[in-house]
């Protein structure tokens, strides 16, 4: 037995194959809208993992350090780390700001980190090229995303930063490359002006004269000193010990210490309900629609794609070849263009993908639903393309 | 008047009405008619007096209000479809041939007329070996595996009637086979047609209005508002060249 | 036979097709291979370092000002200018020092003169005094032989005593004159001491730093007018995080950079380590200095990158810092063996500045352990092992 299907394919390969990128471009576009939305949620889980803590502690009231801003003391870390159940502490800040690079300049999170042993939480946790930072200042680690490359030279506020170490899927919550730098250095970067600034607050301190006193000699040069110190931190990061429940020795820290302590659950409801919400929710809206439109145009296609083979379908019943035949050869076709077509869309995603400014993440487990969507929507048209063609009486094949 | 040693297809009475009630349509009124294995009979008709419906009808396409239909020696209507798969019948035992040769744009010559052998069971190298023959038989044989657009209008017509006679059908019905063709393509189509029907033993419908093969038909079938009138055609002979010869009938 | 081929061609196409999305599913997918580097471990002596920024200043810092409020005269130098031991500085308004000289001066003439007057008087009645000693003294002897009347003697005798006590009378003045005039005198010392005092000089050689009040300006008792240097003992403070500094210690050698001359490095050595840490910023403070001061003296307040050597340590097992990995709540590396990474925990030593880290337990030198990743490892990831992951998408 001749198999139709395939010799229709063969007869018009064509318009087969063009149809098959059409359809592939489509699910290509959808699965990667799909892996847009996935990356965005993955963006903020990745900011929490790669913390390296179980619990944030921020100022009081606050929703900080990622979805708003706070501010405590840099001295807080001495009494956290000796609170029960605590394994290590870092102090962090984070900033998103302009990092300049020769005349360009990228939007990155600067994050302070002590730059004692890898490994304490806030750090990287693992590197693609170079190394970490060993210097107190003026060395800084970046994330790939920036586009920074070993030995850049990078300027974040007032100071020349050489980027030493190079790591990948460190990002903000809103996908912004993440900076590492020393802690001090990133203090005065948060907490300390722009010269121009430091000088008016000089010229202001100066002129105050309950601040500049004739009589007391520099009493004018410690005002001014004391101004600018760095005392501020925006997180103390916090790692517990084994099998230590969080939340209780974040309700302790909660308790004596009046600050605000978040376990990672809580973080997580914070970035993915507060912070990424509107976005998520956004793209989240896009990609349903999107969905609903490729699921038509598909099966659009497929039934045009079968009306055009009505007087074919009309001369093969006349002949005698049995509805079964006639929908084999439909449902063959179809089927074979709906995994064509997420062939072409899977590898097409796939490859674009990494071209994206924001991480785009393709799930395996979204291809299979995607491709069983694909094989239903083609089999759904067809479907009832066929019931249109098997209606067509075969008599209209004979004039009227 | 008709040769009837062996019944190929008779109708008796054949109505057929359209609707009901008021707008009702009665397009046969009560046909009859009668071809003998290996005839060629003609059908002809105005666009209007029901020759459509009726061939549909023959073609077990559609379904008669009244009437009987008889093949070979079996009834196949009587009030009733006494057949049940009349798929199977079409595909089997009735052959077509249209106006334009609707040949299955994807496959070449031979698997167009091998298809229905290979439909009704046949091995596929039995098929292709039957569709040979037969386009041998109607010298159309060195286009077997060309692609129906690369053939001309007339080997088109050709391939066709091969498929129509793929499963040696004892009744062919041809609706206007000549129509697109000139007139030396005509006769020729219509000498094959009497050739294959001798061969095969088959009865064949072909309704026309062709000028030019009338003269071919022996016996001619006219309809007019859903009723047929038998006469005698001139059943004038094809020659070698195409042309139709002065008729040999004694006077 | 056309159909052949169409079909063989078609055909082809599917299966690389079909191939490339094969790969694509297992390059991306949970099953795909995790792009990483690796390193074998090296047995090597590494040289720890310490690294601090400092502010360049100096070790002795002159305020110079005046010891009582007045207004400023005069100032003779600019900053920048090298000035000597005793060089005048700054000069204060004397306001009526010089008068009030010029009257003391007139008063200690006025008194030398009294004291001249007061000398002549004096040895006026001496003369008179002896004279008249004398004189009753012979009256005396001459009334032993009765030549004179006992009235004439008496009355020499009471001359005597006239005379003497005149005299006594103008000594008398001729001390109190003479002791106002020592007071007159020292009373103008004092006012030269003032005037002395006005004068602002530079208590040692050095450059001056700052000149902070002008001339008219009113300053007030322990308010400097001017600041010097001591250009011979300048240093470097430098500021070590406390965390990163063990091994700090005076006479180590430290490599110097100025904020300003990036690119030359002067030689220096840690002159002391600060007894008082920063507990704020928790820092320790050292003092270094440049083994040869530069020919172009920085200014004070100029920052400096400063590198301290210690001493190498002997060779142990070494890895790159990036090697270091947290799994399961320890720190450790993942051992490339067969193909397939395990997880190991260590224990690190010291580290020098180029991220190379000491093991002190956990693995020995050979073997083999991941180094960079493009993703987080597990023990369930499969690894390719890359020269380099540049360039490699993830």
């Amino acid at each position: 037995m001749i198999s139709l299907a395939g010799r229709d394919i063969l007869h018009g390969w064509g318009k087969f194959t063009l149809t098959g990128l059409g359809l592939g471009l489509l699910i290509g576009v959808t699965l990667t809208m799909g892996g847009v939305y996935r990356g965005m949620v993955d963006d903020a889980m990745v900011l929490l993992d790669n913390s390296g803590a179980d619990l944030w502690v921020v100022q009081q009231e606050t929703l900080g350090p990622y979805a708003e801003s706070s501010s405590i003391y840099d001295d807080t870390w001495r009494s956290v780390a000796g609170m029960p159940g605590v394994e290590a502490v870092s102090s962090v800040t984070y900033l998103t700001t302009q990092v300049r690079r020769g005349t360009e300049d990228v939007r990155a999170m600067v994050v302070g980190v002590d730059p004692g042993m890898p490994g304490a939480p806030g750090q990287p946790g693992y590197l693609s090229s170079g190394r970490h930072i060993t210097r107190s200042h003026y060395e800084a680690v970046a994330d790939a995303a920036s586009g920074f490359r070993l030995g850049d030279e990078i300027r974040v506020r007032r100071n020349t930063y050489t980027v030493v170490g190079i790591t990948r899927r460190m990002v903000s919550s809103g996908g912004d490359p993440m900076v590492f730098i020393p802690l001090k250095d990133a203090q005065e970067a948060q907490f300390l002006k722009d010269n121009d600034s430091i000088l008016q607050q000089r010229h202001r301190t100066a002129s105050n004269p309950s601040l500049n006193r004739p009589g007391v000699p520099g009493l004018l040069e410690s005002v001014i000193a004391s101004q600018s110190s760095n005392l501020f931190v925006n997180a103390v990061l916090v790692r517990l010990l084994p099998g230590v429940d969080p939340e209780e020795t974040a309700e302790h820290i909660r308790r004596w210490m009046r600050l605000e302590v978040y376990t990672r659950e809580q973080m997580e409801d914070i970035l993915l309900g507060k912070l990424i919400a509107t976005s998520s929710r956004q793209i989240g809206m896009f990609l349903v629609i999107l969905i609903i439109v490729s699921a038509a145009i598909v099966a659009f296609i497929i039934y045009t794609l079968t009306l055009g083979k009505i007087r074919e379908i009309a001369v093969l019943k006349l002949i005698g070849t049995k509805n079964r035949t006639i929908v084999s050869m439909i449902l063959q076709q179809a089927v074979g263009l709906g995994i064509l077509g997420f062939m072409i869309g899977k590898i097409s995603a796939t490859f674009w993908a990494p071209f994206f400014p924001k991480f785009v993440l393709l799930q395996a487990r979204d291809a299979v639903t995607g491709f069983a969507a694909v094989i239903v929507m083609c089999v759904l048209a067809s479907i009832l393309a066929i019931r249109a063609a098997l209606k067509v009486d075969p008599a209209e094949a004979i004039g009227g | 008047m008709a040769d009837q040693q062996k019944p190929g297809i008779t109708i008796e009475g054949l109505r057929k009405r359209y609707g009901s009630g008021e707008t009702a349509v009665d397009a046969l009124k009560g046909v009859d008619m009668a071809v003998s294995p290996g005839e060629v009979v003609g059908l002809i008709g105005p666009s209007g007096s029901g020759k459509s419906t009726l061939l549909k009808c023959l073609g077990a396409v559609i379904e008669p209000t009244s009437g009987r239909m008889t093949l070979g020696d079996e009834a196949i209507y009587d009030g009733k479809w006494k057949i049940k798969d009349l798929r199977a019948l079409r595909r089997d035992r009735i052959g077509f041939i249209f106006q334009a040769p609707y040949l299955i744009p994807f496959l070449d010559v031979t698997d167009n007329v091998a298809l229905i052998p290979m439909l009704a069971g046949s091995s596929d190298g039995d098929s292709r070996k039957r569709a040979m023959e037969l386009l041998k038989a109607l010298d159309v044989a060195h286009r077997a595996s060309a692609m129906p657009s690369q053939l001309s209008g007339g080997e088109q017509q050709r391939v066709a009637i091969a498929r129509a006679l793929a499963n040696r059908p004892p009744v062919i019905l041809a609706d206007e086979p000549t129509a697109p063709l000139d007139s030396e393509r005509a006769l020729s189509v219509i000498t094959i047609l009497n050739a294959m029907a001798k061969q095969y033993e088959t009865a064949i419908i072909v309704v026309t209005h062709d000028e030019k093969i009338i003269p071919t038909f022996r016996r001619i079938y006219h309809i007019r508002d859903g009723r047929t009138e038998e006469t005698a055609g001139e059943g004038r002979a094809v020659d070698k060249k195409q042309n139709i010869q002065q008729e040999e009938e004694t006077a | 036979m056309k159909r052949l081929w169409k079909t063989i061609a078609l055909l082809l196409g599917l299966l690389v097709l079909t191939a490339l999305f094969f790969y694509v599913m297992m390059r991306s997918g949970p099953l795909a291979p995790v792009p990483v580097t690796a390193a074998d471990v090296e047995e090597r002596a590494i040289s720890p370092a310490l690294y601090g920024i400092g502010v360049v200043e100096s070790g002795a810092v002159f305020r110079i000002g005046p010891t009582s409020p007045g207004r400023v005269k005069d100032v003779f130098v600019q900053v920048g200018d090298r000035v000597e031991a005793g060089q005048k500085i700054a000069v204060m308004d004397p306001v009526d020092l010089d008068q009030r000289t010029a009257a003391q001066s007139a008063s200690i003439s006025r008194l030398e003169a009294v004291v001249r007057a007061a000398g002549a008087r004096t040895s006026e009645t001496a003369a008179k005094k002896k004279y008249a000693e004398a004189q009753s003294k012979r009256y005396d002897n001459l009334l032993k032989s009765g030549a004179v009347s006992v009235d004439s003697a008496e009355a020499k005798r009471q001359e005597r005593q006239v005379t003497a006590s005149a005299w006594a009378s103008s000594n008398a003045d001729l001390q109190a004159a003479g002791a106002e005039l020592e007071r007159a005198r020292a009373d103008l010392d004092a006012l030269f001491s003032q005037k002395k005092n006005l004068d602002l000089v530079a208590p040692a050689p050095g450059l001056v730093s700052s000149r902070a009040a002008e001339p008219g300006t009113t300053v007030v008792a322990g308010q400097s007018v001017a600041e010097v240097i001591d250009i011979r003992d300048l240093r470097i403070s430098v500021r070590f995080d406390q965390a990163m500094a063990s091994g700090l210690r005076a006479g180590l050698p430290a490599a110097i950079v100025l904020r300003s001359r990036n690119g030359q490095v002067f030689s220096g050595t840690i002159l002391r380590v600060e007894p008082l840490a920063d507990a704020v910023t928790e820092e320790l403070v050292a003092k270094a200095v440049f083994d040869a001061l530069p020919e172009v003296i920085p200014p004070l307040g100029e920052l400096a990158e400063v590198t301290v050597t210690l001493p190498g340590l002997p060779a142990s097992p070494v890895i790159p810092d990036a090697a270091l990995q947290r799994w399961n709540g320890s720190l450790g590396v993942w051992v490339i063996e067969n193909g397939s990474i395990l997880f190991r925990p260590v224990k690190t030593g010291r580290r020098d500045l180029e991220g190379r880290v000491q093991v002190r337990e956990g693995l020995k030198p050979g073997e083999r352990v991941v180094v960079y990743s493009v993703k987080a490892l597990t023990p369930k990831s499969r690894v390719k092992i890359y020269a380099t992951l540049e360039g490699i998408r993830q």
